[in-house]
């Protein structure tokens, strides 16, 4: 295989490698999130947010992939890019090292959005109770 | 078997080895620690889930972004090297978020346990 074609194929697996990584993670959360969620008090904003969580993670696995330029000081023309396949192979490490990183940080968003909601809802812990059934 | 290859999958090995070693660590206390914060399993769960993410995810992502471009006819102790680089990185990185997720944790506590005694 040519370094052109590795560059037209690679490019294109990375990015469909982002979109499933995307969707794994969103199935794995969907179900505890959407229980996390239905604890928020009004009625439309678990729907919303239930609908915004695979943008929730496929969005940033995109956003990781195109992050990384082939394009850098040593490698500014098309020619110089395609000439090394060592350099090619070490950008797709360094797009899907982006992609999980960029998914890990939507992890630890959607986290802080799930706190608000046990806050605010009705998710928070049920020590009163207990403590008013020991007394 | 390309020592080039050889010695990334040996980084990829411990680089999950770190996450599930710590996870296993960790798990009961924080399913405990969550379990008495929350009244929903569903976000039990959740923060269980995630938190396994983010520790598979991060190592991950920096053991990917290591590269191992060596020269050919390098010798054992400059793979080793690299290895060493990694592996550094992988630990950084998840060590980083580990911070995050304590401090969220934290504040899930502290919140939900000041909404109790209100």
């Amino acid at each position: 295989m040519t370094n052109d074609r590795y560059l037209i194929v690679s490019y294109f697996v990375c990015a469909a490698l982002s979109i499933a990584l995307g969707v794994l993670v969103y199935l794995y959360l969907r179900r505890p999130f959407a229980g996390v969620a239905n604890a928020a008090p009004s009625r439309n904003f678990p729907s919303m947010l239930k609908r915004l969580l695979p943008c929730g993670f496929v969005l940033p696995a995109l956003l990781g992939f195109v992050s990384v330029s082939y394009r850098s000081c040593d490698h500014s023309e098309y020619a110089e890019i395609i000439a090394n396949r060592g350099y090619l192979v070490a950008k797709n490490q360094e797009q899907i090292s982006s992609i999980l990183f960029y998914i890990a940080v939507a992890v630890v968003f959607w986290n802080l959005v799930a706190l608000l909601l046990l806050r605010v809802g009705k998710g928070g812990g049920d020590r009163t109770k207990s403590r008013q059934l020991n007394e | 078997m390309n020592l080039d290859l050889c010695a990334f999958l040996i980084l990829l090995a411990i680089s999950v080895a770190i996450p599930t070693i710590l996870f296993r660590l960790l798990r009961p206390s924080l399913n405990d620690l969550l379990r008495h914060t929350l009244k929903l399993q569903a976000g039990v769960t959740f923060y269980l889930r995630s938190f396994l993410l983010v520790l598979y995810l991060a190592a991950l992502s920096a053991a990917i972004g290591t590269s191992f471009d060596l020269k050919p006819g390098s010798r054992f102790m400059e793979y080793v090297w690299k290895d060493a680089e990694g592996v550094s990185s992988s630990l950084e990185k998840t060590l980083w978020f580990v911070a995050v997720y304590l401090v969220l944790i934290t504040v899930l506590v502290a919140t939900l346990k000041v909404k109790d005694d209100e």
